[in-house]
């Protein structure tokens, strides 16, 4: 046999392999990503409604036209823009903060870094169950805002008034979430070489000055990563809305997409104009990528 | 002993300035978890008082037996854990298992049409969940999955971002080991199990730990699938037990207690995962 040939026969095995090792993949998500996929742009197209008899008709954009035109949808829309806001700014802000502060400490980082991130440990739902029985009007959170402004026995309405769920909701995220992100922020931080910071303090740059000029403009991978990570868990937050409200709260001014999704699709049972609401938010977060990738893109040109 | 110079003295302020700011912050933080410990060992009474007693004035560790036993006596918290409990760790099994299967073909496999198959797993990260729930759903409905483990399990068992782990591992394992290996008459499936699926240990726990924690945390989808009591999930008791009239307060917060210490347990002895686990997706990201 000629040493080519038993090449070429090698080659053709081991490509065999290869596709027998990733045929498990390729099923799996063909059949739990792509198909429901297509599945929900193709379904949004019909009238199709749970449970019932008759065939789904193909009623062209008349979904997308109901949609688009109802004040529920734009109402959700609002919502979680209200909450992504809400979240994004204080998260973002305060975990770039305490990870400068962490980073510049010598000793009990760890410990630090470990209370912090504790409440990320706990599942959505207990996070969101603690505050619920802390934000009731006997609860500990009125008594602790009145004993800050000094305002005994007033009532904050946390879980009654619109304007107020959505901050309690938001104050729940901003809690859990603290923690892991300024841990992202600190193992940033530390990919920054010493030399350079060095280098800073020697031209006598002050701390603040090297926070703003130095570690900010380098630490600018990490804080795209976050910037979008936050979005887009705040785009499918879901289990604190929905515990809120089953605990009584007003549902309008929380009512964000996926829980209007959720609840058009098993309360309403029309899943037809949940499965629209559920291709927009596919397409905005296509778009959301889209961003991510091209300013990543733009970053590695620069290195 | 000299008197600290000037820029020393600044120096002092700040350290002191940040130790104050950063304690104040983990105290506050630490504060609800108090508050869950706390309240469930007292009378529903007690933790709606003004003001608030951190130390419990009456302890009533009887809270732990309402949680478990329910408001209705049926016991079906500790059978929701342990659904809890087979879900998640079969979920992470499975993820390792898989999406190492796949990340070593895609790593060491030169074959056509790789590249695609990379980026085509890759693009359903761009998927929210929540846009394909609903196919899912129905999916599960029609396979006559509903109110099983099956249905619970299988829309979970690898994902993309398991597989994108675990090929960046493997790309770095050395071919030449792999290469004695099939000189020596190794068959692949061998090589994969006595030889890579050994060696991916920290990629593959920390792999494990985040699919865990995610399923552990799921109450979307077992909210969708699972309508009978007894095929619930621990966050679908939770919401359950907390919305019912005539809920105890102090049971609620024993329901949460246990419902987290599974997951302290972990994350106090596998901290270097949990968060490895942050530090490996930012180093997958850019």
């Amino acid at each position: 046999m000629k040493p080519r040939e038993s090449v070429g026969r090698l080659e053709r095995s081991r490509s065999k392999w290869g596709w027998a090792f990733v045929a498990p993949g390729l099923v799996f998500f063909s059949v739990f990503s792509f198909y429901p996929m297509i599945n929900a742009i193709w379904t949004s197209f019909f009238n199709k409604r749970l449970l019932s008899l008759k065939a789904p008709a193909f009623i062209g954009l008349q979904n997308y036209v109901r949609v688009l035109g109802s004040e529920d949808f734009w109402n959700s829309v609002r919502a979680t823009g209200t909450f992504t806001i809400g979240v994004f700014v204080p998260l973002f802000m305060l975990s770039l903060l305490f990870a400068a502060l962490v980073t510049s400490m010598k000793r009990g980082r760890r410990l630090v870094q470990t209370a912090l991130y504790s409440p990320a440990v706990l599942s959505s739902v207990v996070a969101a169950l603690i505050w619920l029985l802390m934000l009731d009007p006997r609860g500990l959170a009125n008594q602790f805002v009145n004993w800050v402004a000094m305002t005994p026995g007033i009532d904050h309405r946390w879980l009654s008034d619109g304007r107020m769920v959505q901050i309690s909701t938001m104050i729940v995220y901003v809690w859990k979430y603290l923690g892991y992100f300024t841990i992202l922020f600190v193992t940033g931080i530390g990919k920054i070489p010493d030399s350079v910071i060095e280098a800073a303090m020697i031209d006598g740059a002050g701390p603040i000055r090297r926070f703003f000029s130095i570690t900010l403009p380098l630490l600018r991978p990490t804080t795209v990563l976050v910037s979008v990570m936050i979005i887009i868990q705040c785009m499918k937050t879901f289990s604190t809305q929905y515990l809120f409200t089953q605990g009584g709260a007003p549902l309008a001014p929380v009512n964000v997409i996926t829980l209007n999704i959720y609840n058009t699709a098993m309360r309403d049972l029309n899943i037809g104009k949940a499965s629209v609401m559920s291709t927009l938010l596919f397409l905005f977060m296509l778009g959301l990528t889209w961003v991510q990738l091209r300013i990543s893109r733009k970053n590695e040109a620069e290195l | 002993m000299r008197r600290p110079t000037r820029i020393e003295a600044v120096n002092i302020g700040a350290s002191v300035i940040r130790a104050t700011v950063l304690a104040l912050a983990c105290a506050l933080v630490l504060v609800p978890l108090v508050f869950m410990l706390g309240a469930s060992l007292m009378p529903a009474m007690d933790i709606m008082k003004m003001p608030y007693r951190w130390i419990p004035e009456t302890w009533k560790p009887a809270n732990f037996l309402r949680a478990l036993a329910g408001n209705d006596g049926a016991w079906m918290y500790l059978r929701n854990i342990l659904n809890s409990v087979i879900v998640s760790s079969s979920i992470a099994v499975s993820t390792v298992l898989l999406s190492s299967l796949v990340g070593y073909g895609l790593a060491k496999f030169h074959f056509r049409g790789r590249n695609i198959v990379f980026m085509a797993i890759m693009a359903t990260m761009m998927i929210p969940f929540e846009t394909v729930m609903i196919p899912l759903y129905l999916i599960i409905v029609k396979a006559g999955m509903q109110n099983t483990y099956a249905g619970l399990i299988v829309p979970f068992l690898m994902n993309a971002f398991g597989v994108f782990i675990m090929r960046q591992y493997l790309i770095t394992f050395p071919s030449e080991m792999l290469d004695a290996a099939r000189i020596d008459g190794c068959s692949e499936p061998r090589i994969f199990r006595d030889i890579v699926f050994r060696n991916s240990g920290p990629a593959a726990a920390t792999l494990a730990v985040l699919a865990f924690r995610q399923q552990w945390d799921n109450l979307l989808w077992p909210l969708l699938v699972s309508q009978k009591e007894e095929m619930k999930t621990i966050p679908a008791y939770i919401v359950k037990f907390a919305a019912e009239k005539h809920a105890d307060e102090g049971a609620m917060m024993a329901v949460a207690v246990i419902a987290s210490l599974p997951v302290f347990v972990l994350f106090f002895s596998l901290s270097k995962y949990f968060l490895g686990g942050s530090a490996v997706y930012q180093a997958g990201k850019e």
